[in-house]
């Protein structure tokens, strides 16, 4: 019957970052800003998938992919945008001129924040940063049983865990 | 338009009831056309489970295999559900609107229909749930009772390749599964544990997948990928059952892309064929005997409907509409059990499958190992899913917990109500200009109750399993994501009341039959309808031309 739980989670993630598309864009999207986003977006990605006993997100590159996603790039420049106006607050330059603590700080205030752009950016960015990082081969074979289903199968299937 | 011969039968729609249908008429020496709206899959090179990012995807969609559906406004959900609301730990809640979502009808179009992407279930009706309204006041009787579809659950069983238990309590069998029951996985011996802690019955699934060589076709070989598509064919879809076999009999012709558009009525009572769109535009008209429709609760009534409100005498044409009514919990366990291994829905509990063994609910459910279909097979879900935050904590917990997570699912019968329905759209139409099905879909009070307890008793059995560590709950009351779906041309003795007779022809239509789970007048207790399906063609098979 259900088959279509983790799908169907990407696309509600979706749904709200959807509605962002388009708005603000003419007021983030200006030359060298997509620059600035990626770095961002990289410093991100590190953050919330960093290295320990593997690799982090950063190492791997996580972020490019989540860049090269064409339907975020409106709900990236607003997230970006509203990191920059936070640490604007704060007296600094933007996001990037924070150190890693108050960056940490700013992840959670964005996880917890009502501020829709906010919220959406980092749920959307944790989503297709971790789909991507624990997809990756460097992450998958540090775990058991992470090889496709086919054409093996499990013919261990009866017994316990390896 | 070009003319074509005259074919004994047009089936339309080659899945669960089309293909069956076909294969049927073909074993009685008729010439049949199958029709499907959809592409040909070619499950060594469209499903994806050897690639590394398998998860990822889900069962592949190809041009023309999604239906176009449109949702009525979803039911404004009220009152503090807090076994029912849907979401994970690690994700949030699924919906915040405040009304259910209407997600999706998972449905696809294609030679095999949706037995493409079916988990494999293969049950038959309890047998008092085919009587709920001489027995319990609800729903419809069937016209038929268990006992005339036992011998088609036989024939279907045994071309499927059904493995199962010896015994399946009221479902009485005049003769045994024709395969041995698959094994039970780790997780779901974990499981039964806890079943057994509760004082439950926990039993092998009977499933369409082959435990041992059968018909040429491989054993399974428990990869836990049903609902991405069966690569190897042991899994019992309808491109690799019945519609191989109609084939073989050299009567039967099958075409792919051939979206049937409109049904033409004329003289006596009759229909005479149907028209078929093509890509290029053109339309072609396909004269034919006798016409069965099998395109599924949700397209056979808006073919009818756009057909100048075909075989509607009743006014029950899209009426009645069941949808899907689950429940999956998932929890963590303190031992990994890594329940991707194993074929999803291997084991299960009838315990409460009567209509009436819900206590102060009408209407059964069914209880079951839902590790497989959780869709948390791969290391991604479960990071997102199970574990909740971001940084090194959570990388330290996926270290931690991957492979331990659990899942209990229930289905129970959805009842029919007079808000459930399928029409067409007012305003929005598909390429040929034909109105899109539109699906409105409410749940009334005891379907509510019912998911309640379903979701109370998942909740008990991973606790009793030792799984007590609740991470995610997802439900069809805030979520409609409905595969099994039903009632919507009911079949009946009475032609007001119901759109097809006993046989499960049109109770005015001498030669229009149909063959679908749109004629059960109630849906089961939680059963996976794709066997009552094929034994309904069947038996409608036989019927055919019978008495003319």
């Amino acid at each position: 019957m259900r088959r279509r739980v983790f799908i169907a989670i990407f696309g509600s993630a979706l749904l709200g970052g959807t509605a962002l598309l388009w708005r603000n864009l003419s007021l983030f999207w200006r030359p060298g800003f997509d620059l600035h986003i990626a770095e961002t977006v990289k410093a991100l990605t590190g953050l919330l998938f960093p290295g320990d006993e593997l690799p982090g997100a950063a190492e791997l590159g996580i972020h490019d992919r989540v860049l090269a996603m064409a339907e975020l790039r409106d709900a990236m420049a607003d997230g970006v945008g509203w990191f920059d106006q936070r640490a604007k607050s704060q007296g600094a330059a933007n996001f990037l001129a924070l150190d890693e603590s108050a960056r940490s700080a700013a992840i959670e205030a964005a996880f917890a924040s009502r501020d829709e752009a906010a919220k959406q950016f980092v749920v959307l960015l944790r989503f297709y940063a971790g789909l991507n990082y624990y997809s990756h081969p460097t992450v998958k074979a540090a775990f058991p049983y992470t090889d496709p289903p086919q054409p093996e199968g499990f013919a261990d299937f009866q017994d316990p865990p390896r | 338009m070009k003319n074509e011969a005259e074919w004994d039968a047009v089936v339309v729609g080659a899945g669960a009831g089309g293909a069956a249908a076909a294969y049927g008429l073909c074993q009685r020496d008729m010439s049949v056309l199958l029709l499907d709206a959809g592409p040909q899959f070619n499950p060594i090179v469209d499903y994806p489970l050897t690639e590394s990012d398998w998860e990822a995807h889900e069962f592949p969609e190809k041009p023309g295999s999604a239906a176009s559906i449109t949702f009525a406004p979803g039911q404004k959900l009220t009152g503090a559900e807090p076994l029912l609301v849907s979401g994970s730990r690690g994700v949030g809640p699924l919906v915040t609107s405040g009304t259910r979502w209407m997600e999706k009808y998972y449905h696809v179009r294609g030679i095999g229909g949706t037995t493409l992407h079916f988990t494999g279930e293969s049950h038959r009706m309890h047998p008092d749930a085919m009587k709920m309204q001489s027995r319990f006041g609800v729903a419809a009787d069937w016209p038929i009772d268990y006992a005339e579809l036992e011998p088609f659950y036989i024939r279907a069983e045994e071309l499927v390749g059904v493995a199962g238990p010896a015994s399946q309590g009221a479902r009485w069998r005049s003769r045994g599964f024709p395969l041995p029951a698959h094994p039970l996985s780790y997780a779901a011996r974990t499981l039964g544990r806890g079943a057994a802690a509760l004082g439950l019955d926990w039993q092998a699934n009977s499933r369409a997948a082959l435990s041992r060589v059968w018909n040429g076709r491989p054993p399974c070989n428990y990869c836990g990928g049903c609902n991405n598509g069966c690569p190897r064919g042991d899994k019992g879809s309808a491109d690799v059952t019945f519609i191989p076999a109609a084939l073989a009999t050299g009567r039967c012709v099958i075409r792919a892309d051939s979206p049937v558009i409109r049904i033409e009525a004329g003289a006596g009572d009759r229909v005479t064929g149907v028209l078929v769109g093509h890509a290029d535009g053109t339309i072609e008209r396909i004269a034919t005997t006798h016409l069965i429709l099998a395109c599924g609760a949700v397209e056979t009534p808006r073919l009818l409907l756009a057909s100048d409100a075909l075989a509607n005498e009743s006014g029950e044409v899209g009426r009645n509409f069941m949808d899907t009514l689950d429940v999956m919990v998932g929890a963590l366990h303190p031992d990994p059990q890594h329940a991707r291994r194993g074929l999803p829905s291997d084991a299960i509990s009838w315990d409460f499958n009567a209509p009436d063994a819900i206590p102060g609910v009408i209407g059964g459910c069914r209880i079951y190992n839902a590790s497989g279909e959780s869709e948390l097979k791969g290391l991604a879900g479960f990071a997102l899913r199970a574990v909740p935050g971001w940084g090194r904590t959570h990388a330290q917990s996926v270290r931690r917990w991957w492979g331990h997570s659990l899942h209990v699912g229930g289905i129970g019968e959805s009842l029919p109500n007079r808000n459930s329905r399928v029409d067409l759209d007012p305003d929005q139409r598909d390429r040929f200009g034909i109105p899109l099905a539109r699906i409105s879909a409410w749940l009334d009070e005891p379907d509510i109750a019912r998911l309640r307890f379903m979701a109370a008793k998942s909740r008990e059995l991973l606790a009793a399993s030792g799984a007590v560590d609740i991470f995610e709950t997802y439900t069809s009351w805030d979520w409609f994501g409905a595969s099994h779906v039903f009632g919507t041309c009911r079949m009946g003795a009475d032609s007001a009341s119901s759109v097809a007779n006993a046989d499960g022809r049109s109770h005015r239509w001498r030669n229009l039959w149909i063959a679908d789970g749109s004629v059960f007048p109630s849906s089961g207790g939680g059963e996976a309808p794709s066997l009552t399906i094929h034994a309904l063609a069947l038996r409608t098979a036989e019927r055919i031309g019978k008495d003319d």
